[in-house]
């Protein structure tokens, strides 16, 4: 598995379930270019704020069978992976899969925990149990899409989807990964006393198409953005809890790898979804960055924090570069097309950076 | 190109605290399977685990129990590495998890649906999911390299042996504290009882009468270090992680491939990637649960691509039961330590073998051994495969 080459790694597809809507690049472009927030205050759900998948969006992309057999966050992920690849035109050939999750199934894991309170060991579903794992969501969707080789669940809070495309960007270029399904899923999660921050909570999964570039343009596929560097490192922070502002070394990583000073950057999509606290570390991290203080865009505060908005974002970067634009409520404005930075940082201190732009020769 | 090494161990099991009690516990065969203390098994078919002792947990009761587990274990690997607190400052930390803090968020979710003594949410939720054992560990001991958390089911702890290398080979860390940790939840005794994978007795692996599996819990955590890094500072080491295969059987939730594809393929890649062929392999530490299916899939596999070779095959989860995500970090420390030691250990419990295990399952008894090359199978649910390939360095 190790990977001594270094190649370029290209985004070639992108399949997207969340509460705006529901496709691959076309869709993805549309939305940016005319971008409205889904977040809601929902009482139900106290507390916070909630941008939710409408289950019908899943009509036609899962089958009977998934219905049946999987749950509703397995069936987000398969949705997605199928869009991403149908996208991609690729060939599931030698597909590992990359899995960014925050919550993974609890809503299963509570419910067969309430066969047991309800009903005592009789109660128990066999069925429900392995949903209980958090891999569940990559186990079934390995299965729709046949993917054999590796598959991986990263599990981090805010950050998992960027963490997920980053690891699988690493396996790329390094050849341990030849075709790579990554980003991440979530759904909105039923014990409301999980939730804290009060930021805003969002479902739905992302998956991108990375190939190496070369192994892309030989098959003839459309490029639609490159990642040209990456990061993952942990900032000091207390659990749960937020840190200092601090030279974030997984956003010099990242650009050290791409080869660019930090004034390249022109843009930066981050992980912004109204948890003010973190918000303002994240603010002051990029601060210390980028004193240029280049233009931000914060897809969370419009879909909700979920394991899929950061693969969504690495998209959005990816159109941004190619098109020149930016996306912003009321219409998406004109941008410089050159390169941009996908950043994330969770309480905690897990810190993630990478580097997206358009495809060069 | 980077070569990876182990220099650190560090291991919290049934056996107590530290990686001597581990070993003294396998290479011995002495089986730490007992009746249950941590959880009501009333109605249940199964009353039986391999639970850790109160003592051998470290830090802060108000911490979860599988935080605490991960953290006396973390701590003597970085300790047995000899590493310097400069190092940590950029070393990394690979989680393998399943549980997180499930025991803790259970005793709360218990008393909030039937009632009760009331449980405080907050200290009960606050580690709930898997990747808070990160979070306590990364501030605890001043990591500050990559840091992830990795849920692979039962391969969980292996994984993070096989990220961690990515990480040292991919230049992106020169130091990695990797492993996993797993307490005893409700959910995983229940579950494992629905599913009628839970044999009354303590599991026999590889024996034709087995009935199922034991669960446990424990931690294991290993130093994963860039061999020159190692070398430059004088660092003892243990064996290098000379290659690793991962692969998915895309066949069914719980049920292994029939023919044991991607247990296949996750052994030949692992050989493969580590530049060696079936032959030089002495040990095969197998997965090894004790049930029928896992056994006999994995017996047919290990025969298919050791068809020509002899190695010795011994299941640890036969002493400590499976222990989740800790399991292919434990065994990948029993695995070094029978290279070091030149000992493999046994498989308890095994009166007769089963007529399709082909290989010498250790029965019993340690076997003293020059073993030069040695691989930990480990496989999930989700059909997560993972093979590990160490070598004496």
């Amino acid at each position: 598995m190790s990977g001594a080459a270094t190649r370029r790694v290209a985004i070639t597809g992108c399949g997207t379930v969340n509460a705006a809507f529901v496709g691959g690049v076309p869709e993805l472009s549309t939305y940016l270019e005319h971008p409205e927030s889904r977040v809601r205050a929902e009482p139900s759900t106290e507390p916070g704020l909630v941008a939710s998948v409408d289950d019908r969006a899943l009509d036609g992309l899962t089958d009977a069978g998934d219905q049946r057999r999987v749950s509703r966050i397995s069936r987000f992920a398969i949705a997605a992976a199928r869009l991403a690849l149908a996208d991609a035109d690729a060939p599931p050939e030698d597909l590992s899969l990359v899995v960014g999750t925050e919550l993974g199934d609890l809503r299963s894991t509570k419910e067969f925990a309430n066969g047991f309170l309800e009903r005592g060991p009789t109660g128990l579903s066999a069925l429900l149990f392995p949903n209980t794992v958090m891999n569940t969501m990559a186990a079934a969707t390995a299965i729709a899409v046949q993917a054999r080789a590796a598959t991986l669940t990263l599990n981090a809070p805010v950050v998992a989807g960027e963490l997920a495309i980053a690891r699988a960007a690493a396996g790329i270029a390094a050849g341990r990964f030849e075709l790579a399904l990554a980003g991440g899923v979530d759904q909105i999660e039923p014990i409301t006393e999980l939730a804290a921050g009060g930021d805003a909570r969002g479902e739905g999964a992302t998956f991108l198409v990375l190939e190496p570039l070369e192994k892309a343009r030989q098959r003839g596929a459309r490029v639609f953005g490159e990642i040209t560097g990456w990061g993952w490192r942990a900032l000091n922070a207390p659990p749960c809890g937020v840190g200092r502002a601090e030279p974030p070394r997984a956003v010099l990583l990242a650009l050290e790898r791409a080869g660019l000073a930090g004034d390249a950057v022109r843009w930066v999509y981050d992980s912004a979804t109204l948890d003010r606290e973190r918000d303002d570390w994240e603010r002051a991290l990029l601060d210390v960055a980028f004193p240029h203080h280049p233009r931000r865009v914060s897809l969370g505060r419009w879909l909700g924090r979920h394991g899929g908005l950061g693969a969504l974002s690495v998209a959005g970067a990816a159109w941004s570069a190619c098109a020149g634009r930016l996306p912003a409520l009321g219409g998406a404005m004109s941008a410089d097309r050159g390169v941009g930075l996908v950043h994330g940082v969770a309480r905690g201190g897990t810190h993630v950076a990478l580097v997206v732009g358009a495809p060069l020769p | 190109m980077i070569r990876t090494v182990v220099t650190g161990l560090g291991v919290t099991s049934p056996f107590g605290a530290g990686t001597k009690a581990f070993w003294t516990g396998v290479a011995g065969g002495t089986c730490a399977i007992r009746p249950i203390t941590l959880l009501d098994t009333d109605g249940f078919r199964c009353r039986i685990a391999a639970e850790v002792p109160a003592d051998a947990l470290a830090g802060s009761p108000r911490r979860s129990r599988a935080d605490r587990l991960a953290l006396a274990a973390a701590r003597e690997a970085i300790a047995d590495s000899g590493l310097a607190r400069a190092d940590c400052r950029d070393a990394g930390l690979v989680i393998g998890a399943v549980g997180g803090g499930m025991f803790e968020a259970e005793k709360w979710y218990w008393a909030r649906t039937r009632g009760g003594a009331p449980v405080d949410a907050a200290s009960s939720l606050r580690a709930v999911l898997p990747f808070s054992h990160a979070e306590t560990l990364g501030k605890a001991l001043s990591l500050g390299g990559p840091r992830e958390t990795v849920v692979a089911a039962c391969s969980s702890g292996a994984v993070s042996l096989a990220l961690a290398r990515d990480l040292i080979e991919d230049g992106l860390a020169t130091v990695v504290v990797a492993g996993g940790a797993d307490s005893v939840t409700r959910i995983c005794y229940m579950g494992f009882n629905a599913l009628r994978l839970l044999d009354p007795e303590p599991c026999r692996p590889f024996d034709r009468e087995r009935r199922g599996m034991s669960i446990g819990e424990g931690a294991a955590f290993l130093v994963l270090e860039d061999a020159e890094h190692a070398r430059a500072r004088g660092a003892y080491v243990y064996a290098e992680l000379s290659g690793y295969g991962i692969t998915t059987d895309a066949f069914h939730p719980t049920s292994p491939h029939p023919e044991g594809d991607g247990m296949v393929r996750a052994m030949r890649g692992a050989l493969s990637d580590a530049g060696i062929g079936p032959a030089e392999v002495g040990y095969v530490n197998a997965h090894g649960t004790g049930t029928p299916q896992n056994d006999r899939v994995e017996a047919r596999a290990i025969a298919r691509v050791f068809e020509t070779g002899e190695p010795l095959v011994s299941a640890t989860k036969s002493m400590i039961g499976h222990t989740m995500a800790a399991a292919g970090s434990l065994e990948t420390v029993a695995t070094i330590l029978a290279i070091v030691e030149g000992v493999v250990p046994p498989t308890a419990n095994l009166c007769a073998a089963d007529p399709d295990v082909t290989f010498d399952c250790v029965p019993g008894t340690a076997r003293t051994a020059a073993i030069d090359c040695a691989i930990s199978n480990s496989f999930g649910f989700g059909g997560q495969n993972v093979t590990l390939v160490f070598r004496r360095s």
